[in-house]
Protein backbone atom coordinates (compact mmCIF):
# COMPACT_ATOMS: atom_id res chain seq x y z
CA UNK A 1 0.00 0.00 0.00
CA UNK A 2 3.01 2.14 0.78
CA UNK A 3 4.49 2.15 -2.55
CA UNK A 4 0.96 2.70 -4.35
CA UNK A 5 0.90 5.59 -2.80
CA UNK A 6 5.10 6.50 -3.12
CA UNK A 7 4.49 6.15 -6.91
CA UNK A 8 1.19 8.10 -7.40
CA UNK A 9 3.12 10.98 -5.33
CA UNK A 10 5.58 10.89 -8.00
CA UNK A 11 3.22 10.84 -10.90
CA UNK A 12 0.52 13.87 -9.16
CA UNK A 13 3.80 15.48 -8.36
CA UNK A 14 5.24 15.51 -11.77
CA UNK A 15 1.62 16.55 -13.12
CA UNK A 16 1.50 19.57 -10.97
CA UNK A 17 4.88 20.51 -11.58
CA UNK A 18 4.16 20.56 -15.05
CA UNK A 19 1.67 23.53 -14.07
CA UNK A 20 4.17 25.29 -11.75
CA UNK A 21 3.53 28.30 -13.83
CA UNK A 22 0.14 28.63 -13.31
CA UNK A 23 0.80 27.72 -10.07
CA UNK A 24 1.61 31.90 -9.18
CA UNK A 25 -0.77 33.10 -10.63
CA UNK A 26 -3.04 30.93 -8.59
CA UNK A 27 -1.61 32.40 -5.74
CA UNK A 28 -2.63 35.45 -5.91
CA UNK A 29 -5.96 34.44 -5.57
CA UNK A 30 -4.74 33.37 -2.00
CA UNK A 31 -3.15 36.28 -0.98
CA UNK A 32 -5.31 39.06 -1.98
CA UNK A 33 -8.03 38.76 0.52
CA UNK A 34 -5.99 37.93 4.14
CA UNK A 35 -4.06 41.08 2.88
CA UNK A 36 -7.34 43.12 2.03
CA UNK A 37 -8.89 41.55 5.69
CA UNK A 38 -5.64 42.36 7.56
CA UNK A 39 -5.41 46.08 5.99
CA UNK A 40 -9.50 46.76 7.10
CA UNK A 41 -9.10 45.82 10.72
CA UNK A 42 -5.38 47.09 11.46
CA UNK A 43 -6.67 50.55 9.96
CA UNK A 44 -9.81 50.40 12.67
CA UNK A 45 -7.80 48.73 15.72
CA UNK A 46 -4.88 51.90 14.78
CA UNK A 47 -7.67 54.29 14.94
CA UNK A 48 -9.40 53.70 17.92
CA UNK A 49 -6.41 51.65 19.94
CA UNK A 50 -7.98 47.77 19.81
CA UNK A 51 -11.20 46.50 18.29
CA UNK A 52 -13.13 44.38 20.91
CA UNK A 53 -9.85 43.58 22.77
CA UNK A 54 -7.09 42.72 19.82
CA UNK A 55 -4.69 45.32 18.71
CA UNK A 56 -3.52 45.97 15.15
CA UNK A 57 -0.80 43.17 15.95
CA UNK A 58 -3.06 40.78 17.02
CA UNK A 59 -4.71 41.14 13.08
CA UNK A 60 -2.07 41.04 11.63
CA UNK A 61 -0.66 38.29 12.94
CA UNK A 62 -3.91 36.51 12.91
CA UNK A 63 -4.17 36.83 9.35
CA UNK A 64 -0.43 36.11 8.54
CA UNK A 65 -0.92 32.40 10.34
CA UNK A 66 -3.69 32.50 8.33
CA UNK A 67 -2.59 32.44 5.07
CA UNK A 68 -0.08 29.49 5.84
CA UNK A 69 -3.03 27.72 7.57
CA UNK A 70 -6.10 28.47 4.62
CA UNK A 71 -2.88 26.54 1.74
CA UNK A 72 -2.34 24.04 4.23
CA UNK A 73 -6.04 22.58 5.03
CA UNK A 74 -7.77 24.05 1.69
CA UNK A 75 -9.05 21.25 -0.64
CA UNK A 76 -9.09 21.11 -4.57
CA UNK A 77 -10.81 18.28 -5.04
CA UNK A 78 -13.97 19.78 -6.91
CA UNK A 79 -11.38 20.75 -9.40
CA UNK A 80 -9.71 16.97 -9.97
CA UNK A 81 -12.43 15.19 -9.59
CA UNK A 82 -16.16 16.91 -10.76
CA UNK A 83 -14.97 17.12 -14.69
CA UNK A 84 -14.25 13.19 -14.22
CA UNK A 85 -18.18 12.64 -13.31
CA UNK A 86 -19.48 15.01 -15.67
CA UNK A 87 -17.68 13.33 -18.48
CA UNK A 88 -17.91 9.88 -17.57
CA UNK A 89 -13.50 9.70 -17.57
CA UNK A 90 -13.99 8.46 -13.93
CA UNK A 91 -14.73 5.04 -15.35
CA UNK A 92 -10.96 4.47 -16.28
CA UNK A 93 -10.16 5.20 -12.28
CA UNK A 94 -13.11 2.87 -11.20
CA UNK A 95 -10.86 -0.02 -12.57
CA UNK A 96 -8.17 0.18 -10.35
CA UNK A 97 -7.61 -2.22 -7.55
CA UNK A 98 -7.88 1.27 -5.13
CA UNK A 99 -10.05 3.99 -3.91
CA UNK A 100 -9.89 6.22 -6.26
CA UNK A 101 -10.75 9.52 -4.28
CA UNK A 102 -8.45 7.97 -1.33
CA UNK A 103 -5.63 7.48 -3.44
CA UNK A 104 -5.18 9.78 -6.55
CA UNK A 105 -7.04 12.51 -5.57
CA UNK A 106 -6.10 12.73 -2.27
CA UNK A 107 -2.48 12.66 -3.32
CA UNK A 108 -2.96 15.37 -6.13
CA UNK A 109 -3.89 17.51 -3.33
CA UNK A 110 -1.32 16.59 -1.27
CA UNK A 111 1.49 17.18 -4.21
CA UNK A 112 -0.55 20.63 -4.94
CA UNK A 113 -0.02 21.83 -1.83
CA UNK A 114 3.82 21.21 -1.53
CA UNK A 115 4.29 22.92 -4.78
CA UNK A 116 2.04 25.89 -3.74
CA UNK A 117 4.35 25.92 -0.51
CA UNK A 118 6.99 26.26 -2.05
CA UNK A 119 6.37 29.64 -3.48
CA UNK A 120 3.97 31.09 -0.49
CA UNK A 121 6.87 30.64 2.02
CA UNK A 122 9.34 33.17 0.25
CA UNK A 123 6.22 35.33 -0.52
CA UNK A 124 4.99 34.77 3.05
CA UNK A 125 8.34 36.31 4.45
CA UNK A 126 8.45 38.91 2.01
CA UNK A 127 4.96 39.96 3.91
CA UNK A 128 6.30 39.47 7.23
CA UNK A 129 9.22 42.03 6.81
CA UNK A 130 6.34 44.44 5.06
CA UNK A 131 3.80 44.24 8.10
CA UNK A 132 6.06 43.59 10.85
CA UNK A 133 4.37 41.25 13.18
CA UNK A 134 5.11 40.25 16.71
CA UNK A 135 4.75 36.58 16.94
CA UNK A 136 5.70 36.66 20.89
CA UNK A 137 1.87 34.71 21.93
CA UNK A 138 3.92 31.30 19.66
CA UNK A 139 5.45 29.26 20.94
CA UNK A 140 7.26 25.73 19.99
CA UNK A 141 4.55 23.99 22.43
CA UNK A 142 1.95 26.04 20.13
CA UNK A 143 3.74 24.76 16.85
CA UNK A 144 3.53 21.40 17.56
CA UNK A 145 -0.03 21.09 18.95
CA UNK A 146 -0.96 23.17 15.11
CA UNK A 147 0.70 20.18 13.26
CA UNK A 148 -2.11 17.54 14.12
CA UNK A 149 -4.67 20.67 14.63
CA UNK A 150 -3.95 21.65 11.15
CA UNK A 151 -3.73 17.64 9.51
CA UNK A 152 -7.45 17.35 11.29
CA UNK A 153 -8.78 20.35 9.61
CA UNK A 154 -7.37 19.16 5.90
CA UNK A 155 -8.42 16.08 6.67
CA UNK A 156 -12.12 17.95 7.43
CA UNK A 157 -12.28 19.77 4.94
CA UNK A 158 -10.95 17.31 2.01
CA UNK A 159 -13.62 14.71 3.37
CA UNK A 160 -16.67 17.62 3.06
CA UNK A 161 -15.40 18.91 -0.16
CA UNK A 162 -14.86 14.97 -1.69
CA UNK A 163 -18.86 14.37 -0.18
CA UNK A 164 -19.80 17.40 -1.87
CA UNK A 165 -18.32 17.27 -5.12
CA UNK A 166 -19.70 13.23 -5.17
CA UNK A 167 -23.42 14.85 -5.29
CA UNK A 168 -22.43 15.39 -9.45
CA UNK A 169 -23.57 11.07 -9.49
CA UNK A 170 -27.04 12.63 -8.86
CA UNK A 171 -26.67 16.12 -10.20
CA UNK A 172 -24.17 16.01 -12.90
CA UNK A 173 -22.48 19.48 -12.52
CA UNK A 174 -22.42 20.59 -8.93
CA UNK A 175 -20.16 24.21 -9.04
CA UNK A 176 -23.13 26.19 -7.87
CA UNK A 177 -24.01 23.71 -4.97
CA UNK A 178 -19.86 24.22 -4.31
CA UNK A 179 -20.28 27.52 -4.66
CA UNK A 180 -22.65 27.74 -1.62
CA UNK A 181 -20.71 25.25 0.26
CA UNK A 182 -17.79 27.81 -0.27
CA UNK A 183 -19.94 30.91 1.53
CA UNK A 184 -20.47 28.59 4.16
CA UNK A 185 -16.59 28.41 4.66
CA UNK A 186 -15.94 32.31 3.89
CA UNK A 187 -19.41 32.78 7.13
CA UNK A 188 -18.07 30.54 9.90
CA UNK A 189 -14.26 29.48 9.26
CA UNK A 190 -12.90 32.30 10.88
CA UNK A 191 -12.01 33.73 6.90
CA UNK A 192 -12.91 37.17 6.98
CA UNK A 193 -12.33 38.14 10.64
CA UNK A 194 -12.03 36.52 14.08
CA UNK A 195 -14.97 34.52 15.35
CA UNK A 196 -14.90 36.61 18.39
CA UNK A 197 -16.01 39.58 15.94
CA UNK A 198 -18.61 37.98 14.47
CA UNK A 199 -22.12 38.38 15.67
CA UNK A 200 -22.84 36.24 18.56
CA UNK A 201 -25.45 34.16 16.99
CA UNK A 202 -22.60 33.26 13.80
CA UNK A 203 -20.43 32.72 16.70
CA UNK A 204 -22.32 30.11 18.58
CA UNK A 205 -23.13 28.42 15.03
CA UNK A 206 -19.65 28.45 14.11
CA UNK A 207 -18.84 26.65 17.52
CA UNK A 208 -21.02 23.49 16.47
CA UNK A 209 -20.24 23.31 12.72
CA UNK A 210 -17.10 22.00 11.35
CA UNK A 211 -15.86 25.21 9.26
CA UNK A 212 -14.07 26.63 12.04
CA UNK A 213 -11.73 23.38 12.22
CA UNK A 214 -9.89 24.67 8.97
CA UNK A 215 -9.29 27.85 10.00
CA UNK A 216 -10.08 29.62 13.19
CA UNK A 217 -8.88 26.93 15.53
CA UNK A 218 -5.71 26.04 14.04
CA UNK A 219 -4.79 29.56 13.97
CA UNK A 220 -5.39 30.31 17.50
CA UNK A 221 -4.17 27.13 18.98
CA UNK A 222 -0.64 28.40 16.90
CA UNK A 223 -0.84 31.81 18.07
CA UNK A 224 -1.13 30.42 21.76
CA UNK A 225 -4.92 32.48 22.38
CA UNK A 226 -6.47 29.07 23.56
CA UNK A 227 -6.94 27.73 26.97
CA UNK A 228 -5.76 23.96 27.33
CA UNK A 229 -9.37 23.51 27.56
CA UNK A 230 -10.29 25.06 24.65
CA UNK A 231 -7.79 23.04 22.68
CA UNK A 232 -9.18 19.90 24.32
CA UNK A 233 -12.22 20.74 23.32
CA UNK A 234 -11.69 21.69 19.75
CA UNK A 235 -9.44 18.24 19.32
CA UNK A 236 -12.34 16.88 20.66
CA UNK A 237 -14.89 18.53 18.53
CA UNK A 238 -12.82 17.93 15.54
CA UNK A 239 -12.34 14.64 15.67
CA UNK A 240 -16.01 14.07 16.23
CA UNK A 241 -16.51 16.34 12.86
CA UNK A 242 -13.64 14.18 11.18
CA UNK A 243 -15.71 10.72 12.00
CA UNK A 244 -18.95 11.46 10.88
CA UNK A 245 -17.27 13.38 7.57
CA UNK A 246 -15.72 10.14 6.98
CA UNK A 247 -19.22 7.84 7.44
CA UNK A 248 -20.93 10.49 5.35
CA UNK A 249 -18.24 10.32 2.88
CA UNK A 250 -18.00 6.43 2.50
CA UNK A 251 -21.84 6.54 2.38
CA UNK A 252 -22.29 8.92 -0.19
CA UNK A 253 -19.48 7.62 -2.34
CA UNK A 254 -20.99 3.74 -2.16
CA UNK A 255 -24.45 5.43 -3.29
CA UNK A 256 -23.20 7.59 -6.19
CA UNK A 257 -20.89 4.99 -7.99
CA UNK A 258 -23.63 2.23 -7.88
CA UNK A 259 -25.76 5.29 -9.94
CA UNK A 260 -22.27 6.36 -11.59
CA UNK A 261 -23.75 5.26 -15.31
CA UNK A 262 -20.32 6.76 -17.03
CA UNK A 263 -21.59 9.24 -19.70
CA UNK A 264 -19.79 9.00 -23.13
CA UNK A 265 -17.96 6.11 -22.06
CA UNK B 1 -25.45 50.96 -38.34
CA UNK B 2 -24.59 47.38 -38.53
CA UNK B 3 -22.34 47.55 -36.08
CA UNK B 4 -26.21 48.47 -33.87
CA UNK B 5 -27.70 45.21 -35.74
CA UNK B 6 -24.70 42.78 -35.01
CA UNK B 7 -25.08 44.05 -31.52
CA UNK B 8 -28.75 43.26 -31.44
CA UNK B 9 -27.91 39.52 -32.85
CA UNK B 10 -25.41 39.09 -30.03
CA UNK B 11 -27.30 40.04 -27.74
CA UNK B 12 -30.40 38.17 -29.40
CA UNK B 13 -28.15 34.57 -29.24
CA UNK B 14 -26.42 34.81 -26.09
CA UNK B 15 -30.54 35.53 -24.69
CA UNK B 16 -31.32 31.65 -26.48
CA UNK B 17 -28.06 30.27 -25.14
CA UNK B 18 -29.07 31.34 -21.40
CA UNK B 19 -33.02 30.37 -22.02
CA UNK B 20 -31.54 26.66 -22.56
CA UNK B 21 -30.37 26.53 -18.73
CA UNK B 22 -32.82 28.24 -16.84
CA UNK B 23 -32.33 26.38 -13.58
CA UNK B 24 -28.80 27.20 -13.69
CA UNK B 25 -29.74 30.96 -14.28
CA UNK B 26 -32.22 30.64 -11.40
CA UNK B 27 -29.42 29.09 -9.13
CA UNK B 28 -26.88 31.86 -9.92
CA UNK B 29 -29.66 34.68 -9.02
CA UNK B 30 -30.10 33.28 -6.03
CA UNK B 31 -26.17 32.98 -5.27
CA UNK B 32 -25.63 36.49 -6.00
CA UNK B 33 -28.39 37.39 -3.58
CA UNK B 34 -26.56 35.14 -0.98
CA UNK B 35 -23.21 37.05 -1.62
CA UNK B 36 -24.99 40.55 -1.54
CA UNK B 37 -26.32 38.97 1.57
CA UNK B 38 -22.67 38.27 2.83
CA UNK B 39 -21.15 41.84 1.91
CA UNK B 40 -23.73 43.48 4.13
CA UNK B 41 -23.79 41.38 7.10
CA UNK B 42 -19.57 41.83 6.48
CA UNK B 43 -20.03 45.75 6.27
CA UNK B 44 -22.38 45.43 9.53
CA UNK B 45 -19.86 43.51 11.30
CA UNK B 46 -17.07 46.12 10.41
CA UNK B 47 -19.13 49.06 11.55
CA UNK B 48 -20.68 47.23 14.95
CA UNK B 49 -16.86 47.68 15.78
CA UNK B 50 -15.97 51.67 14.36
CA UNK B 51 -17.76 54.31 13.34
CA UNK B 52 -15.57 54.96 10.37
CA UNK B 53 -12.94 52.86 8.25
CA UNK B 54 -10.65 55.24 6.86
CA UNK B 55 -12.54 58.04 7.15
CA UNK B 56 -15.26 56.53 5.26
CA UNK B 57 -18.82 55.51 6.60
CA UNK B 58 -21.66 53.02 6.57
CA UNK B 59 -23.22 54.84 3.69
CA UNK B 60 -20.09 55.48 1.75
CA UNK B 61 -19.08 51.99 2.15
CA UNK B 62 -22.02 51.10 0.40
CA UNK B 63 -21.75 53.18 -2.37
CA UNK B 64 -18.51 51.65 -2.75
CA UNK B 65 -19.99 48.39 -2.97
CA UNK B 66 -22.39 49.34 -5.34
CA UNK B 67 -19.83 50.79 -7.46
CA UNK B 68 -17.38 47.92 -6.91
CA UNK B 69 -20.28 45.05 -7.71
CA UNK B 70 -20.85 47.50 -10.79
CA UNK B 71 -17.66 46.99 -12.40
CA UNK B 72 -17.27 43.42 -11.23
CA UNK B 73 -21.09 42.61 -13.26
CA UNK B 74 -19.25 43.87 -16.13
CA UNK B 75 -16.58 41.92 -16.04
CA UNK B 76 -18.38 38.71 -15.24
CA UNK B 77 -21.10 39.31 -17.76
CA UNK B 78 -18.24 39.95 -20.60
CA UNK B 79 -15.47 40.40 -19.89
CA UNK B 80 -14.27 36.71 -17.80
CA UNK B 81 -16.71 34.59 -20.51
CA UNK B 82 -15.01 36.15 -23.64
CA UNK B 83 -11.73 35.74 -22.22
CA UNK B 84 -11.68 31.75 -21.80
CA UNK B 85 -13.35 31.79 -25.65
CA UNK B 86 -10.28 33.89 -26.74
CA UNK B 87 -8.09 31.79 -25.23
CA UNK B 88 -9.40 28.99 -26.42
CA UNK B 89 -9.95 30.43 -30.35
CA UNK B 90 -5.66 31.19 -29.77
CA UNK B 91 -5.06 27.80 -28.75
CA UNK B 92 -6.86 26.18 -31.40
CA UNK B 93 -6.58 28.68 -33.97
CA UNK B 94 -10.22 29.61 -34.49
CA UNK B 95 -9.77 33.40 -34.33
CA UNK B 96 -8.73 33.00 -38.01
CA UNK B 97 -12.39 32.98 -38.66
CA UNK B 98 -12.95 36.07 -36.03
CA UNK B 99 -10.29 38.12 -37.95
CA UNK B 100 -11.87 37.49 -41.60
CA UNK B 101 -15.18 38.80 -40.94
CA UNK B 102 -15.60 42.27 -41.99
CA UNK B 103 -15.97 43.62 -38.36
CA UNK B 104 -13.78 45.26 -36.25
CA UNK B 105 -11.92 42.06 -34.38
CA UNK B 106 -11.95 43.70 -30.94
CA UNK B 107 -15.66 44.17 -31.19
CA UNK B 108 -16.36 40.70 -31.75
CA UNK B 109 -13.54 39.58 -29.25
CA UNK B 110 -14.45 41.76 -26.62
CA UNK B 111 -18.80 41.01 -26.99
CA UNK B 112 -19.13 37.71 -28.81
CA UNK B 113 -20.53 36.26 -25.36
CA UNK B 114 -22.71 38.14 -23.11
CA UNK B 115 -24.00 36.46 -19.95
CA UNK B 116 -27.48 38.47 -19.80
CA UNK B 117 -28.27 37.57 -16.53
CA UNK B 118 -26.03 39.75 -15.08
CA UNK B 119 -28.14 42.18 -15.91
CA UNK B 120 -30.03 41.65 -12.72
CA UNK B 121 -27.02 42.51 -10.92
CA UNK B 122 -26.76 45.79 -12.23
CA UNK B 123 -29.88 46.60 -10.72
CA UNK B 124 -28.63 45.47 -7.65
CA UNK B 125 -25.52 47.84 -7.62
CA UNK B 126 -27.65 50.91 -8.65
CA UNK B 127 -29.86 50.31 -5.68
CA UNK B 128 -26.87 49.97 -2.99
CA UNK B 129 -25.60 53.27 -4.44
CA UNK B 130 -28.40 55.08 -3.96
CA UNK B 131 -29.28 53.77 -0.81
CA UNK B 132 -25.79 54.65 0.65
CA UNK B 133 -25.99 58.33 -0.79
CA UNK B 134 -29.12 58.44 1.02
CA UNK B 135 -28.02 56.66 4.24
CA UNK B 136 -24.63 58.90 4.20
CA UNK B 137 -27.20 61.83 4.57
CA UNK B 138 -24.65 63.87 2.73
CA UNK B 139 -26.03 66.15 0.03
CA UNK B 140 -24.40 65.95 -3.21
CA UNK B 141 -24.04 68.51 -5.59
CA UNK B 142 -25.01 67.36 -9.39
CA UNK B 143 -21.04 68.59 -10.63
CA UNK B 144 -20.27 65.79 -8.36
CA UNK B 145 -22.59 63.45 -9.23
CA UNK B 146 -21.58 63.90 -12.71
CA UNK B 147 -17.74 63.37 -12.16
CA UNK B 148 -18.72 60.36 -10.40
CA UNK B 149 -20.71 58.87 -13.47
CA UNK B 150 -18.02 60.14 -15.69
CA UNK B 151 -15.01 58.80 -13.44
CA UNK B 152 -16.91 55.45 -12.60
CA UNK B 153 -17.20 55.21 -16.63
CA UNK B 154 -13.57 56.07 -17.07
CA UNK B 155 -12.71 53.26 -14.38
CA UNK B 156 -13.96 51.17 -16.22
CA UNK B 157 -12.43 51.58 -19.87
CA UNK B 158 -8.79 52.21 -18.08
CA UNK B 159 -9.59 48.22 -16.63
CA UNK B 160 -10.96 47.25 -20.55
CA UNK B 161 -7.67 48.55 -21.62
CA UNK B 162 -5.41 46.76 -19.36
CA UNK B 163 -7.79 43.78 -20.31
CA UNK B 164 -7.07 44.40 -24.01
CA UNK B 165 -3.48 44.84 -23.57
CA UNK B 166 -3.17 41.16 -21.45
CA UNK B 167 -5.49 39.33 -23.88
CA UNK B 168 -3.08 40.46 -26.67
CA UNK B 169 0.08 39.69 -25.20
CA UNK B 170 -1.44 36.05 -26.05
CA UNK B 171 0.27 37.14 -29.05
CA UNK B 172 3.33 37.14 -27.90
CA UNK B 173 3.71 34.55 -25.46
CA UNK B 174 1.30 31.57 -27.16
CA UNK B 175 1.36 29.89 -23.86
CA UNK B 176 -0.58 32.89 -21.83
CA UNK B 177 -3.63 31.56 -21.00
CA UNK B 178 -3.67 32.85 -17.24
CA UNK B 179 -3.04 36.35 -18.60
CA UNK B 180 -6.40 37.71 -16.46
CA UNK B 181 -5.35 36.31 -13.11
CA UNK B 182 -4.21 39.13 -12.13
CA UNK B 183 -6.60 41.04 -12.33
CA UNK B 184 -8.89 38.74 -11.32
CA UNK B 185 -7.09 38.19 -8.34
CA UNK B 186 -7.25 41.81 -7.35
CA UNK B 187 -10.42 42.72 -8.03
CA UNK B 188 -10.97 41.65 -4.46
CA UNK B 189 -8.64 44.78 -3.29
CA UNK B 190 -11.36 47.38 -4.99
CA UNK B 191 -14.17 46.22 -2.08
CA UNK B 192 -12.36 48.59 0.21
CA UNK B 193 -11.31 52.29 0.33
CA UNK B 194 -7.60 52.35 -1.29
CA UNK B 195 -6.62 54.11 1.82
CA UNK B 196 -7.13 51.71 4.45
CA UNK B 197 -4.08 50.14 2.25
CA UNK B 198 -0.30 49.76 2.95
CA UNK B 199 1.53 52.04 0.50
CA UNK B 200 2.65 49.08 -1.84
CA UNK B 201 -0.75 47.35 -2.36
CA UNK B 202 -1.88 51.10 -2.85
CA UNK B 203 0.31 51.57 -5.38
CA UNK B 204 -0.33 48.26 -6.80
CA UNK B 205 -3.99 48.74 -7.29
CA UNK B 206 -3.74 52.20 -8.32
CA UNK B 207 -0.66 52.07 -11.32
CA UNK B 208 -0.43 48.61 -12.40
CA UNK B 209 -3.57 47.06 -11.93
CA UNK B 210 -5.60 50.26 -11.75
CA UNK B 211 -8.91 48.17 -10.12
CA UNK B 212 -8.83 51.60 -7.22
CA UNK B 213 -9.17 54.15 -10.65
CA UNK B 214 -12.38 52.34 -10.91
CA UNK B 215 -13.74 52.20 -7.07
CA UNK B 216 -11.98 54.23 -4.86
CA UNK B 217 -11.73 57.17 -6.94
CA UNK B 218 -15.49 57.29 -8.85
CA UNK B 219 -16.54 57.70 -5.11
CA UNK B 220 -14.13 60.21 -3.85
CA UNK B 221 -15.31 62.10 -6.64
CA UNK B 222 -18.87 61.99 -5.36
CA UNK B 223 -17.73 62.79 -1.81
CA UNK B 224 -16.17 65.42 -3.19
CA UNK B 225 -12.77 65.46 -2.65
CA UNK B 226 -11.32 65.71 -5.86
CA UNK B 227 -10.49 69.19 -7.67
CA UNK B 228 -11.60 69.78 -11.42
CA UNK B 229 -8.26 69.52 -12.45
CA UNK B 230 -8.05 65.61 -11.06
CA UNK B 231 -11.56 64.70 -12.77
CA UNK B 232 -10.20 65.91 -15.84
CA UNK B 233 -6.74 64.48 -15.21
CA UNK B 234 -8.27 60.70 -14.94
CA UNK B 235 -10.71 61.00 -18.01
CA UNK B 236 -7.33 62.14 -19.73
CA UNK B 237 -6.03 58.82 -18.48
CA UNK B 238 -8.01 57.27 -19.30
CA UNK B 239 -8.64 58.11 -22.61
CA UNK B 240 -4.77 58.13 -23.15
CA UNK B 241 -4.88 53.90 -21.65
CA UNK B 242 -7.44 53.52 -24.43
CA UNK B 243 -5.86 54.34 -27.19
CA UNK B 244 -2.56 52.78 -26.22
CA UNK B 245 -4.71 49.73 -25.82
CA UNK B 246 -5.91 49.72 -28.93
CA UNK B 247 -2.10 50.74 -30.74
CA UNK B 248 -1.12 46.98 -28.89
CA UNK B 249 -4.04 45.33 -29.95
CA UNK B 250 -3.52 46.62 -33.60
CA UNK B 251 0.23 45.55 -33.55
CA UNK B 252 -0.76 41.89 -31.65
CA UNK B 253 -2.65 41.11 -34.22
CA UNK B 254 -0.36 41.92 -37.37
CA UNK B 255 1.75 39.64 -35.41
CA UNK B 256 -0.45 36.70 -35.15
CA UNK B 257 0.01 33.51 -37.08
CA UNK B 258 -2.86 30.95 -36.53
CA UNK B 259 -2.32 27.92 -34.98
CA UNK B 260 -4.14 26.23 -37.71
CA UNK B 261 -2.38 27.21 -39.97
Amino acid sequence: MLRIYQRLWQVNWAEQWQYRANLVMYLLYWLVSPVVYLSVWTTVARDQGSVGGLTANDFVTYYLVLLLVDTLTSDITIHLLAYKIQDGTLAGDLLKPVHPILTGVLVNNLAFKALTLGVLVPIWLGLCLLFRPDFSGVSVQSLLLGLPAIVLGFGISFLLGATITLIAFWTTRVYSLNEFYYALIVLFSGQFVPLELMPRFVQQLAQVLPFQHMKYAPVQLILGRLSPEQVAGNFLLGGLWFGLALALFLWVWRKGVRRFSAVGA
Amino acid sequence: MYRFKLLVALLKINVQQELAYRADTAINIVLSLMWLGWELLSLSIIFDNTATLGGWGPGELLVLLGVWRLVNTLMAAIIWPNTERFNTSIRDGSLDYTLLMPVNSLLLVSLTRIVIWRAWDTLLAAALIISGISLSGAVVSPLNLLSFLALALGGALVLYSLWIVLIACTFWFVKFDNNVTILQALMEAGRYPATVYPVWLRMLITFVVPVAVATTVPVQALRGELSGWQVLLFLGVALASLLVALAVWRAGIRRYSGASS
